[in-house]
């Protein structure tokens, strides 16, 4: 009988897989991004309008005919969180953009993937550092301004015909923050490069925006105002909170397919392009 | 009966059209295996096919039992030292560790334990916190094998472990990876250099062109490459007095300088002895690299091929 056999032994394994597997990689990717001090102060900027929709709030419970000209109802939300659509994707171009790309430069996924993890566990572990940034500026202060509102001027607020607002926020963040962050992390799994895949996101919504703007102008298309990411996430926002839009609008369920297309088309991303080994054909 | 670590049934893979592995069938048992065979023969593409990094593009490897590719569960038992580094810069050794033991499911205290313990192994544990960016070649190789390492693996799979390191550290991974197989675990080493190989296992794989060619004793090898003169590069802080020492040992065929005044070239007639003398003049003329072109090896393969 070989010596190996004699002296083999089984080593005392763990439970298969872990429930909560991506975790990890949430939490050491976002230590890292947060040790950034110009990250933290963009991600404090990103408060600036939270600030001054409390005052706003403040100051009509205050003086009753400001109100006239800063109307403060169940729009106030849907116009605070469209705003906060800009501060998700600097957070996103800034946080995410390097999320997968640096792995790829590095050759880090190699051993991300060497672990017991699955490809999914790696999405969901840059994922979930993209959700936590963008729903700390849209989810966490959305839900605040509607609790100081309620405390602030109850008479305004605290009434069943406009108790849709909470969940109401809750549902325009999370749409926006996995939109933004579904695209962010597809983007950057196309590049071996933080930096041109911050450039790549930022160029497409810019681009995209631009050519809807053109588009709009010269031919006064209506469903052009498809093409701009950002202007589908507003108009699901004007539509969930009743906010009048400028220029003519769509039915909701235009800018939602949209964003559900895009959003699937970067998983098929992800999918093809996270894996450990590059394969150079 | 038992079911071998590691096992290939008729794999094959294919990088589009490119062939990498050719139809190989093998079972590796527990202990230290060599993986010899010169540069583009297949030794990464067998690794990363082991570790369950790539899928086959036909046949099977079974790890402990199981398919390689696509089960995540069995690599808490599996440890894999890339080729290429595979590391955020911007970490220190100890952190870059106890991030991927946190993936691998050890709690704080023992996460911090573990990787303390892997780096010592290596001889990191003076520089756990510095910077991976700021480290020498030879310490990135050896932060990497601690990662492999660190979670005390069963399965245990090397992709050029000593290359580019200074001859005190490559002794100390050799110990160490003869220490892992005498220990029962299952160590795949790749090398194109075969007696990096032979201090480390005497049981090898000999690949080539992405086909197995040969498997078992190294000596066997050894006797085929003795009428081959063995050639060593040397990289030194004062390559003149190295040259000065090397010239007097016995088996040296010629030397050289290289074209940058850093490197000296031997050749040898008689490797190990050649390695066992250099240890003492390499410290003193402050050797920080050494490694041997495959050309040797590449000889002997021809002289397989062509049987």
């Amino acid at each position: 009988m070989p010596i190996y056999e004699q002296t083999y032994r089984r080593y005392e394994a763990r439970e298969p897989l872990r429930a909560v597997r991506f975790w990890p990689i949430t939490r050491e990717a976002l230590r890292i991004i947060l040790a950034r001090r110009a990250f933290l102060a963009l991600l404090a900027g990103s408060w600036i309008p939270f600030i001054v929709r409390v005052v706003q709030i403040y100051v009509v419970t205050r003086f009753p005919e400001a109100g006239r000209i800063l109307p403060v109802d169940g729009r106030l939300f849907g116009e605070f969180l469209n705003q906060q659509i800009v501060f998700t994707l600097l957070l996103s171009i800034f946080g995410g953009a390097g999320l997968i790309a640096n792995d790829l430069r590095t050759g880090a996924i190699l051993v991300y993937l060497s672990r017991p993890l699955t490809r999914r566990d790696y999405v969901l572990g840059k994922l979930g550092v993209l959700l936590a940034l963008n729903l700390s500026v849209t989810l966490v202060p959305g839900l605040l301004l509607y609790a100081l509102a309620l405390a602030l001027a109850p008479e305004l607020f605290l009434k069943w015909s406009l108790a849709w607002i909470g969940p109401a926020v809750v549902l325009h963040s999370a749409v926006v923050s996995l939109s933004v962050g579904l695209l962010s992390l597809a983007v950057s799994s196309l590049s071996r490069s933080a930096r041109v895949a911050g450039l790549g996101f930022a160029g497409l919504f810019l681009g995209l925006e631009v050519v809807r703007g053109i588009l709009a102008q010269g031919f006064g298309l209506r469903p052009v105002a498809l093409l701009s990411l950002r202007a589908d996430l507003r108009a699901l926002g004007a539509a969930l909170f009743g906010v009048a839009e400028r220029g003519p609008s769509l039915p909701w369920s235009w800018p939602a397919a949209v964003l559900l297309a895009v959003s699937l088309l970067c998983l098929v991303i992800l999918r093809s392009r996270v894996r450990a080994v590059e394969i150079v054909s | 009966m038992s079911v071998a670590p590691l096992e290939f049934v008729r794999a094959s893979r294919w990088y589009g059209p490119v062939i990498a592995l050719n139809d190989v069938t093998v079972e590796i048992p527990p202990g230290v295996t060599g993986l010899l065979g010169p540069n583009g023969a297949g030794k990464s593409t067998f690794l990363k096919l082991a570790a369950g990094q790539l899928s086959p593009s036909q046949g099977e490897v079974r790890l402990l039992g199981v398919p390689a590719w696509g089960s995540p569960a069995v690599f808490h038992r599996v440890g894999f030292c890339p080729e290429v580094d595979a590391f955020w810069e911007g970490l220190t050794g100890l952190e870059f560790l106890m991030i991927l033991l946190r993936l691998t499911g050890f709690d704080e205290r023992e996460c911090r334990e573990r990787a303390e313990k892997a780096l010592q192994e290596v001889a990191l544990l003076d520089a756990k916190d510095r910077k991976i960016g700021g480290y020498s070649k030879g310490m990135r190789q050896r932060v990497k094998l601690a990662q492999s390492i660190a979670h005390e693996p069963e399965l245990l799979f090397l992709d050029e472990p000593v290359s580019g390191m200074d001859p005190v550290n490559r002794r100390r991974v050799i110990d160490l990876v003869k220490r892992m197989g005498r220990e029962g675990r299952t160590v795949v080493v790749s090398s194109h250099i075969l007696h990096e190989v032979e201090a480390m296992t005497r049981r090898v794989l000999l690949i080539h062109n992405g086909r197995i060619l040969a498997e078992g004793d190294v000596r066997e090898i050894r006797d085929l490459m003795d009428e081959h003169p063995h050639t060593v590069a040397l990289r030194a802080r004062d390559p003149r007095s190295l040259a000065e020492a090397v010239v007097r040992l016995p088996h040296v065929l010629s030397l050289s300088f290289g074209p940058e005044g850093e490197w000296v070239t031997v050749q040898t007639a008689k490797p190990d002895e050649f390695y066992g003398a250099v240890s003492g003049a390499a410290i003193e003329a402050g050797v920080s690299e050494m490694y041997s072109p495959d050309e040797d090896l590449e000889s002997v393969f021809k002289y397989l091929v062509a049987r």
